[in-house]
């Protein structure tokens, strides 16, 4: 045991005079500091950012009636239509509590693609039947979308949603009617007249024109649906979940039996099946994310090796003088690392601190992009960006910085081990 | 003079190894930079001309308000003139003439609204990539049905095929509302099924003869866009210049507007102004640490050196000669470090200018754009010496801080520096 | 105090003091200390470490400022002088010479001999032509494009004297020139430090605690505690 002690003691020692190296010269010392600082603040902030804007992209996607799970009857998927729609809604939720648990959140809506009518122009739109008291929990409308007339009222008949571009490009006001036609549950086609009672706003202009929401009730009264629904959408609490829980509620529900009325499985898709955009925007903005990590190592990496080397051929006279009173080469390895590390840990929690700050105080209000307003639909972004940080991002960047940072170090440290007695001398 | 040349010279070599490391972090930044900033630009050019050739072209003519409106009373009525404007600009290497009104299509089982668009056959290729986006079937043919089944031909948008189950060969009723008021009906047969990987495209087009559609929906011999391209990006803001001044000879209410693809297309120019601003930010930052990672060379070079500093001055040096001489130390060494940096750049992004880099797990997205497989950096002068020069300037302030702290510097201060 | 009487001094120094503040104690390296050096002189001014003598150097030389007193260097007072014409003057008037790192290490000795004139001025021809001339005169033909890690200590102390030389200073400064090199060395630099002060008649004065320097010098001034302890005339 006293060897262990003895070897702790060794090392308390040799980590005060890594420290005290560290700072004999404190001008050369900060000044690679504030290079780490810099490369760790930059890494976290901007790679957040970056994470931010795909993130928000995921997010709106899923809240714009996506969710992170769609349940659908096989048929529907290529014609969706109400002639496919879920028979059995009651069966499928339950699987979906068998897998996900009590707790489990999830909502089914009508989904039907509708013409849309007004005295003064035409067009075509999808109608959405929504479980109006819980729909706003999981998708973007609500109450709070409405930017003029009202919301929906549980069960609600003859009355409609519609998007505010919507409402400019078929030349209407709240409170007119708008006859929608569609193929009812057997393909029948039917028309009706609904008032808009409300509009809503949606981050991207392309949602507004897209969907029109009635209660569920009021659709599947008009379409005949008797009690069956287009899709069941689930929530997580988060997307990374998606791809397993889908796989889980696919095996369950085919377990159970529970499928359609041809006997063919419902489809279970996760977001990434349905939003292929986001989905590829979510992984490239990984790869640049992890990309920039390594980028500002290999920027700051230089300047610590060098900072190093001058640290210790100033020094050679002295390590030296301590090979020849008999330390060991490995000892003098471990000692310069020491320096390093010190020098890694200081500057990479100086950068997370300044990170963690700057990322909480952009989190508030975001940064505000609406400038760019068009360029950001077109991309699919929204208008406001919201820094993002992940904890398998800040084990990246740490670790890139630390684990790379010692490694590049081991050549100076190294090098520090190699100065024989004799060099020493001739550098006097 | 040349001496002060050689000495500073010799003097960037004193310590070659610390040299070819600050050289290496200089020249790092400057590959990263030269690379990134030849892909975006390089890409920029190309997205933008393959994003305006799927639909929008380079510039249109347009009655005023039918951008926003879309009414069909909006039109260009006499397109023949605007063309024949057209043809005396010689930058415009082709143009072709559009109509479009929204309509209810209905299947033998389903009914959608879509937006029919009349096209010509004969010049729509010319003008856009709709033909090599076919999929299935064919192109449209100027004489409607070219292999005599009878019915007029459709291209159809293969989401939009897709919800009206229909394929080749399948037909289609259009109903809608013509100029004058009236119900515009005609059946179509899907000729071809097209696929631009833009969702709400492929979602609601569908494609049929121009001829046609001007006498379903009794246009006349009106249209609603003339659209043009011409021989270059570069020249459009000429050519619709030139464009306005000649057609101020044709009247008509309302009057006829000429709208360039940033009008038409506003997200376009903005989505690549983000990626640009955004990209800078990212090379900033990486200057920044790359300026700090090595100021400490420059620096050493300064502390290391001070009593020798001290003779110097001794000998009749002034002070701010001796700053002169770090500069040009630090110059040169920032020199050769973004001149490596330069070639080393040059060198890798003329690799995958020629061999292209895979991207097409971003198929989906870069759709949006109109690029799909492999994407291409361009080296161009600008790309080569943009960030460099951005890399020069920030390692030159940082050469900065020990020339300045040179002036200050005592001679007996320095001679007594051990 | 003393008048300028001898208008052929080159150096004059009339209660001359230095204190230096270390923490709570003042230690004055030079205490009301007068000096007279005649034109054409070779003066040694000797004493034992802490004595003033690198201090008093310092001070002709323009590199320091004294405290109190007057220092007249070639007829200027350097007390008055601002950093720019002090630079001037060291450029000019005054030639030094250090104990060691006399040299700037990435010129060769042609070169370092050049650098003086170069700063003066003088056009690359005949700098060229002065230096090969001066290194010649010194005993280093031959090993002009040397750099000083190829010398030898002696060689690189005869290209300081060098250097020192070819810019046509009035005085050389030279502090204990000969410290780092061996008896025979640095008798042969003294020698030929002497032979410039004979050719050229330009002043000498350097400091030293060498018994052999001091044997050589014509005038040797002993510091004692920052004052001058004893100020002998000797022709050697």
């Amino acid at each position: 045991m006293s060897d262990m002690s003895e070897a702790l003691a060794r090392f308390g020692v040799y980590l005060r005079i890594a420290w005290r190296n560290l700072w004999r010269n404190r001008r050369r010392t900060a000044v690679i500091l504030t290079a780490i600082v810099l490369g760790v603040w930059s890494m976290i902030l901007l790679g957040a950012l970056m994470r931010g804007l795909a993130e928000e992209m995921v997010e709106n996607g899923i809240r714009t009636l996506t969710g992170h799970v769609q349940i659908h009857a096989e048929r529907y998927r290529s014609d969706p239509v109400a002639a496919h729609p879920i028979r059995d809604p009651e069966a499928v939720t339950a699987t979906i509590r068998e897998v996900l648990g009590p707790g489990a959140r999830w909502v089914s809506r009508v989904r039907v693609p509708v013409v849309v009518d007004t005295a003064r122009k035409t067009g075509g739109a999808t109608l959405v039947g929504i479980d109006v008291e819980r729909e706003p929990e999981l998708s973007f409308i609500g109450p709070d979308a409405i930017v003029d007339g009202r919301f929906l009222e549980p069960g609600e008949a003859g009355a409609v949603v519609v998007g505010r571009a919507l409402l400019d490009e078929m030349e209407t006001e709240l409170g007119h009617k708008l006859v929608l036609l569609a193929q009812d549950a057997h393909d029948a086609s039917v028309s009706r007249a609904f008032r808009i009672v409300g509009v809503y706003r949606a981050e991207l202009e392309a949602t507004e024109k897209q969907y029109l929401f009635v209660s569920k009730e009021a659709a599947d009264g008009w379409l005949a649906l008797d009690g069956a629904v287009s899709e069941i959408a689930v929530e997580l609490a988060d997307h990374r979940q998606a791809e397993g829980a889908a796989r889980k509620l696919r095996a369950a529900l085919v377990a159970d039996g529970v499928g359609g009325e041809d006997g063919q499985p419902f489809q279970v898709a996760s977001w990434r099946e349905l939003l292929p955009v986001q989905r590829a925007v979510l992984d490239i903005f990984e790869g640049f994310v992890q990309l920039w990590y390594v980028v500002v190592f290999i920027a700051m990496g230089f300047g610590v090796v060098n900072t190093i080397l001058m640290a210790i051929f100033e020094r050679v006279r002295e390590l030296g003088l301590l090979r020849a009173l008999g330390m060991r080469p490995g000892a003098i390895v471990v000692e310069v690392l020491m320096e390093a590390v010190m020098m890694l840990l200081i500057g990479a929690a100086a950068g997370n601190l300044l990170g963690w700050a700057s990322v909480a105080a952009l989190a508030v209000h975001g940064i505000d992009l609406s400038a760019m307003a068009a360029g950001m639909e077109l991309a699919g972004l929204s208008r406001v960006v919201y820094p993002v940080v992940t904890r398998s991002d800040l084990l990246l960047a740490n670790g890139v910085v630390l684990i790379l940072g010692v490694v590049v170090s081991l050549y100076p440290a190294v090098k520090a081990s190699r100065f024989t007695p004799v060099e020493a001398m001739r550098q006097g | 003079m040349s001496i002060e040349l050689r000495m500073a010279w010799r003097n960037v070599w004193r310590n070659p190894r610390r040299t070819w490391l600050t050289v290496a972090a200089i020249a790092f930044a400057c590959l990263v930079l030269v690379f990134m900033l030849s892909f975006q630009l390089g890409s920029y050019a190309s997205m933008i001309d393959s994003s305006v050739k799927i639909e929008a072209g380079h510039l249109q003519v347009q009655a005023e308000g039918y951008q926003d409106d879309r009414e069909m009373r909006q039109v260009v009525r006499d397109p023949a003139a605007v063309e024949r404007a057209l043809s005396g600009i010689p930058e415009i290497e082709a143009f072709t003439r559009r109509a479009s009104a929204f309509a209810v299509v209905s299947s033998e089982d389903r009914t959608y609204g879509a937006l029919v668009i009349g096209v010509d056959p004969v010049h729509e290729p010319e003008v856009s990539s709709l033909e090599s986006l076919v999929r299935e079937g064919s192109f449209l043919s100027s004489t409607g049905s070219s292999s005599g089944t009878g019915g007029d031909g459709a291209l159809v948008g293969e989401l939009l095929a897709r919800n009206l189950q229909v394929g080749l060969g399948d037909e289609l009723t259009v109903i809608g509302q013509g100029r004058d008021g009236s119900v515009a009906a005609t059946v179509l047969v899907v000729r071809g099924i097209f696929s631009s990987g833009i969702d709400d495209f492929d979602r609601s087009a569908v494609h049929m003869p121009l001829a046609t559609f001007q006498e379903v929906f009794a246009m006349g011999d009106a249209v609603h866009e003339v659209v043009a391209v011409g021989r270059d990006l570069w020249d459009v803001p000429e050519i619709v210049r030139r464009l306005r001044g000649a057609l101020a000879g044709i009247s008509q209410t309302p009057p006829l507007v000429v709208l360039d693809w940033n009008e038409l297309m506003p997200g376009l120019l903005q989505s690549i102004q983000v990626d640009l601003v955004s990209g800078l930010i990212f090379y900033v930052a990486l200057i920044l640490v790359v300026a700090f990672s090595i100021l400490n060379t420059f620096l050493m070079a300064f502390l290391e050196r001070t009593r020798e500093l001290g003779v110097m001055m001794a000998i009749g040096t002034t002070p701010g000669r001796l700053g002169r001489l770090l500069l040009l130390e630090s110059l040169f060494l920032t020199g050769v470090g973004i001149a490596v940096g330069i070639a080393l750049g040059c060198a890798v992004t003329l690799y995958f200018q020629v061999h292209g880099i895979d991207v097409s797990g971003a198929n989906e997205l870069l759709a949006r754009f109109g690029i799909s497989g492999r994407m291409y950096p361009r080296l161009s002068v600008l790309s080569a010496l943009v960030g460099p020069l951005l890399v020069l300037v920030v390692t030159g302030a940082a050469a900065l801080y020990p020339a300045l702290k040179i002036r200050r510097l005592r001679p007996v201060e320095a001679l007594t520096h051990v | 105090m003393k008048e300028v009487s001898n208008t052929m001094s080159i150096v004059a120094c009339h209660d001359v003091a230095k204190i230096y503040h270390q923490g709570a104690v003042d230690v004055r390296a030079l205490d009301d200390v007068d000096l007279e050096v005649e034109a054409g002189d070779f003066v040694a001014l000797a004493g034992p470490s802490g004595s003033g003598k690198t201090t008093l150097l310092n001070l002709i030389g323009g590199l320091d400022t004294a405290d109190a007193g007057e220092i007249n260097v070639a007829g200027r007072n350097v007390r008055e002088m601002s950093a720019a014409e002090l630079a001037e003057l060291r450029l000019r008037r005054v030639g030094f010479i250090f104990q060691s790192y006399n040299l700037i290490p990435v010129l060769s000795a042609e070169e370092n001999a050049e650098f003086v004139m170069m700063l003066q001025g003088v056009p690359a021809a005949e700098r060229r032509r002065r230096a090969r001339e001066i290194l010649d005169e010194v005993g280093l033909e031959g090993l002009y494009d040397r750099r000083p890690s190829e010398l030898s200590g002696g060689q690189q102390q005869r290209v300081a004297v060098a250097r020192a030389i070819v810019a046509d200073p009035a005085i050389v400064l030279a502090d204990e020139p000969t410290a780092n090199l061996d008896s025979e060395t640095g008798r042969a630099l003294l020698e030929t430090m002497e032979e410039m002060n004979r050719t050229k008649g330009v002043t000498f004065i350097f400091s030293t605690h060498d018994q052999m320097v001091m044997d050589h010098a014509r005038r040797l001034v002993h510091l004692k505690d920052g004052r001058v302890d004893r100020d002998e005339r000797r022709e050697g």
